[in-house]
C-alpha cells in the first residue's frame, strides 16, 4: 500500500477520486479550497475522469450536485464556514431528494478564519449525515465509507464529512492510500434507482395522474414505484404539486434512523477489507472499566488519546469517546455506556447560543430515560480555534472524575482556555 | 518525540520546509506531522512552522511549545521574535547567519550551529529563498534525516524546475555547515517586540527590519514614470522632484520595484548583518 505525506485537504481529494465521483461542483473559501484544487488536477490531468463545474456560489454548487445526482451522478462538493450557512437552503433540498451527495466540511468558525464545529452542527436539522474525523487517514477513509452509506438502499442521504480546519486541513501527515481495486470492490459503480430523465418523465406524470383518480389527496404518500414504499420517490413533478408534507419528514426521519445500522455495517466491512475502521457511531477508547469518560469530536480526540493515556498511567481509570456521527446520534449507544460508568465529561468545540453545547444537550437528552444516571459535565473548548492542549483534556478529565459522589449535578459548562 | 519549530518570514519557505522534512522522515519509515501556523501573512512578517517526529503515530494536535530544535531561516529574525522561546534545555538552535557563531545574538543553555543560507541560496537558486539551504544544514547537524532523503522529498513538493538547483542548495549548504557550538557563553541580543513584526497591515508601520536586501534608486537613470510607485506594495515609494524616492522605514526589502523597473534604474543592495 502506498503511503505519503500528505495534507488533510489533499486526503479528501484522494478519497474523491478513489470514489470515482464523477461530478465535482464548489467554490472556493479557506480552509476548504485546496481540496477542490488538488482534485481540478486531477481532472485535468485525465486521473479522474469528471465533470467539473465551476459555480458562482455555494447554493450553486450544492444544486449542481443535487441536480446531477438525480440524474445518476456520484457527486462532491466541499465547504468551510461561512460558505456552508450560503449553502444551508440548498442542503435541505439534497437530502429532500434523497440524493447521495457526499460533502467535505473543512470545519471554520463563523466568527474567525479557525476551526470549530458551529458551522457543521448548526446544518443538523438538514437532513445530512454529519461524519467527524481526528486524523487525516481517517479524512480519507470517511471519504470512501460516506459514498458507501449514502448510496445504500436503506439510506439514500448525503452525507458530510467534517475536518478541522488548519488543524488538519493543512497539517501534513502520512497518510496509506488504498488501492483504487480494492476501493473499486467495496464501492460499485452508483446508480440512480430512479433517475430523473426526461424519457421518464411522462410516465411519472401518469402514475401521478392515477394518484389523484384514485381519489388520494396531497396528504397521501405518493409512491409510483410499487414495492418501495419507505421512500416516497420525490420528482419534480410531484415537487412542483405541494407534494412536500408531513409524511415526507416521517419517511426521512425513518431513513436516517436506518442509517445507524448502516454506518455501523459499513465501517466493519471497511475494517475487513482495509484493516482500519473508526467504532461505526463512535469509538470507545480505554473505556472499559473507566469510571469517568470524556465524549468529543473531531481532532479533539486524536489529543484526548494522549490526555487519557498519561492518566490512565497515573492510575486513574478514565476513557474517552470519540463521537464519530452525530447525525444520526448515537443514542443507544451513549446509554449503554452511561450504564458504565459513573460520569461524563462532554467537551464542545461548538456552543448553540442561549442554551449551550450542542454534544452535551444531546447527551443528556439520550440519558434521560435512564433510571440510574451518571453525572454529566460540559465543557467548551477550541472555539474559534483556539488552540487545546494535552493538559487541558487533562484538566477537564480530572474534573469530570472528582464529580462523582460530589453531590448535586450542576449543569453550568466550564469554558476552558477562557 | 522530537519536536522543531522553524522560524521564518512570509516568503522564505518555512512551510514547504517542514513539508520537506516531513516527508523525508516519513521516507525513512518514521511516522511525521507538519504543522503551517497560518494567520494573515504576508511577504516578509514572521511565521512559524512545526515538525514532529515520533516512531508511532502522532496523536498530539496542540502546537509544538517546548521544541527540542529550532531552526531560523533568516539571520535578522532573532531582534524582533524571541526565536529560543521554550526550546528545552540543551537544545539545539540551526540558524541563517552570515558572521562569526559568536555573533548570530543567541545565548543560552542550548548548541548553536549557523550557515549563510541567504548566500547559498543566492548564489544557486537566485533567489534569498532560505528554506531548502537550512534543511541541508538541519541534515548535516542533526542527522535526523538524510540528504538524498530530502533531496528526494523536494520531488513532490516544488515544480519541476526549480528541484535541481533546490538540490544543489541542500548540498552546499550541508557542507558549508560546521558542528554546532555551545552558545552559554554567547552575547544575547535583546529581543524588541516592534508592531512592525505583527502580520497586520502595512500602512504606517516600521517594517525596515524585514529586509536582506534593499533597493537603491539610480537618480540618473530613473524617467519618473511612477511604475514602482504603482507596484510598491508598502506604499514606500513617493516622487520627489521627477524622480523616485524610497522612505526606508516603509520598504521590507521585497524588490518588486527593482522587477518592474523597465529602465533598470533600480538596484538590490544586501543588507549588512
Amino acid at each position: 500500500m502506498k503511503s505519503e505525506v500528505m495534507v488533510g485537504n489533499k486526503a479528501v481529494a484522494y478519497a474523491v477520486k478513489l470514489a470515482r465521483a464523477n461530478l465535482i461542483a464548489a467554490y472556493p473559501i479557506t480552509p476548504q479550497t485546496t481540496i477542490v484544487e488538488y482534485l481540478s488536477e486531477f481532472v485535468a490531468s485525465g486521473e479522474l475522469p469528471a465533470e467539473f463545474v465551476t459555480v458562482e456560489g455555494e447554493i450553486t454548487a450544492q444544486l449542481v450536485c443535487l441536480s446531477g445526482s438525480i440524474a445518476g451522478a456520484r457527486a462532491f462538493t466541499a465547504t468551510s464556514g461561512e460558505g456552508l450557512l450560503y449553502m444551508s437552503h440548498a442542503l435541505h433540498h439534497t437530502a429532500r431528494y434523497w440524493a447521495p451527495v457526499v460533502m467535505a466540511v473543512a470545519n471554520r468558525s463563523v466568527r474567525t478564519m479557525q476551526p470549530d464545529h458551529t458551522d457543521l452542527l448548526a446544518q443538523r436539522e438538514t437532513g445530512w449525515i454529519q461524519l467527524y474525523c481526528e486524523n487525516n487517514q481517517e479524512v480519507l477513509d470517511t471519504g470512501i465509507m460516506a459514498y458507501k452509506i449514502a448510496e445504500d438502499d436503506r439510506v439514500r442521504l448525503p452525507v458530510a464529512f467534517a475536518l478541522d480546519g488548519y488543524v488538519l486541513s493543512f497539517t501534513a501527515e502520512p497518510v496509506s492510500i488504498p488501492e483504487q481495486e480494492k476501493v473499486d470492490g467495496f464501492l460499485k459503480p452508483f446508480k440512480s434507482k430512479y433517475p430523473v430523465l426526461p424519457e421518464t418523465w411522462d410516465a411519472e406524470l401518469e402514475e401521478y395522474k392515477k394518484h389523484w383518480q384514485q381519489g388520494k389527496g396531497i396528504n397521501e404518500p405518493f409512491t409510483p414505484f410499487a414495492g418501495d414504499e419507505n421512500f416516497s420517490h420525490l420528482t419534480m413533478v410531484s415537487w412542483g404539486k405541494g407534494h412536500d408534507l408531513q409524511w415526507r419528514w416521517r419517511a426521512h426521519q425513518e431513513a436516517m434512523m436506518r442509517a445507524k445500522k448502516v454506518i455501523k455495517e459499513v465501517d466493519e466491512e471497511y475494517g475487513r477489507l482495509f484493516g482500519r475502521s473508526y467504532g461505526g457511531l463512535l469509538e470507545e477508547y480505554r473505556c472499559e472499566d473507566a469510571e469517568a469518560v470524556i465524549v468529543v469530536m473531531g481532532t479533539l480526540a486524536s489529543t484526548s488519546r494522549v490526555a487519557v493515556d498519561n492518566l490512565r498511567k497515573q492510575g486513574k481509570r478514565v476513557g474517552l469517546v470519540k463521537l464519530k456521527s452525530y447525525r444520526p446520534f448515537p443514542s443507544e449507544e451513549m446509554q449503554d455506556i452511561a450504564k458504565r460508568v459513573k460520569a461524563i465529561g462532554v467537551i464542545d468545540r461548538n456552543i448553540s447560543l442561549g442554551e449551550g453545547g450542542i454534544v452535551y444537550g444531546s447527551i443528556r437528552s439520550a440519558l434521560y430515560d435512564q433510571v440510574e444516571k451518571p453525572k454529566v459535565l460540559g465543557y467548551y473548548a477550541g472555539l474559534a480555534g483556539r488552540e487545546v492542549r494535552v493538559r487541558d483534556i487533562e484538566n477537564a478529565t480530572e474534573k469530570t472524575l472528582k464529580a462523582i459522589g460530589s453531590g448535586v449535578m450542576d449543569s453550568t459548562a466550564t469554558w476552558i482556555g477562557g | 518525540m522530537i519536536e522543531i519549530r522553524f522560524h521564518g518570514r512570509g516568503g522564505q519557505g518555512a512551510v514547504t520546509a517542514v513539508k520537506i522534512l516531513a516527508s523525508a522522515i516519513h521516507l525513512e519509515g518514521k511516522f511525521t506531522q507538519a504543522i503551517p501556523m497560518y494567520g494573515t501573512e504576508r511577504r516578509g512578517a514572521p511565521v512559524v512552522a512545526f515538525c514532529r517526529i515520533d516512531d508511532k503515530r502522532i496523536r498530539e494536535r496542540d502546537l509544538v511549545h517546548e521544541p527540542d530544535i529550532v531552526v531560523v531561516l533568516d539571520p535578522l529574525l532573532n531582534r524582533s521574535v524571541d526565536v529560543t522561546e521554550g526550546l528545552k534545555a540543551g537544545g539545539l538552535v540551526i540558524v541563517n547567519y552570515p558572521g562569526n557563531i559568536k555573533d548570530t545574538g543567541l545565548a543560552g543553555n542550548f548548541k548553536v550551529a549557523a550557515v549563510d543560507a541567504t548566500k547559498i541560496a543566492l548564489d544557486v537558486i537566485g533567489r534569498p529563498i532560505t528554506n531548502t539551504a537550512i534543511l541541508g544544514a538541519f541534515a548535516k547537524v542533526t542527522g535526523l534525516v538524510k540528504l538524498e532523503s530530502l533531496a528526494e522529498a523536494v520531488n513532490g513538493e516544488l515544480p519541476s524546475r526549480i528541484i535541481a538547483s533546490n538540490v544543489e542548495t541542500m548540498k552546499r549548504a550541508y557542507e558549508a555547515t560546521t558542528a554546532p557550538a555551545n552558545a552559554s557563553g554567547f552575547r544575547k541580543t535583546d529581543v524588541v517586540k516592534r508592531a512592525s513584526t505583527q502580520p497586520l497591515i502595512s500602512y504606517s508601520r516600521v517594517v525596515s527590519d524585514w529586509r536582506i536586501s534593499h533597493p537603491v534608486i539610480d537618480k540618473n537613470a530613473c524617467v519618473g514614470c511612477k511604475r514602482c510607485w504603482v507596484y510598491c506594495p508598502e506604499t514606500a515609494i513617493s516622487l520627489v522632484d521627477g524622480k523616485a524616492e524610497i522612505n526606508y522605514d516603509y520598504c521590507k526589502g521585497c524588490g518588486i520595484c527593482n522587477e518592474e523597473c523597465l529602465v533598470g534604474a533600480i538596484k538590490m543592495e544586501r543588507e549588512e548583518v
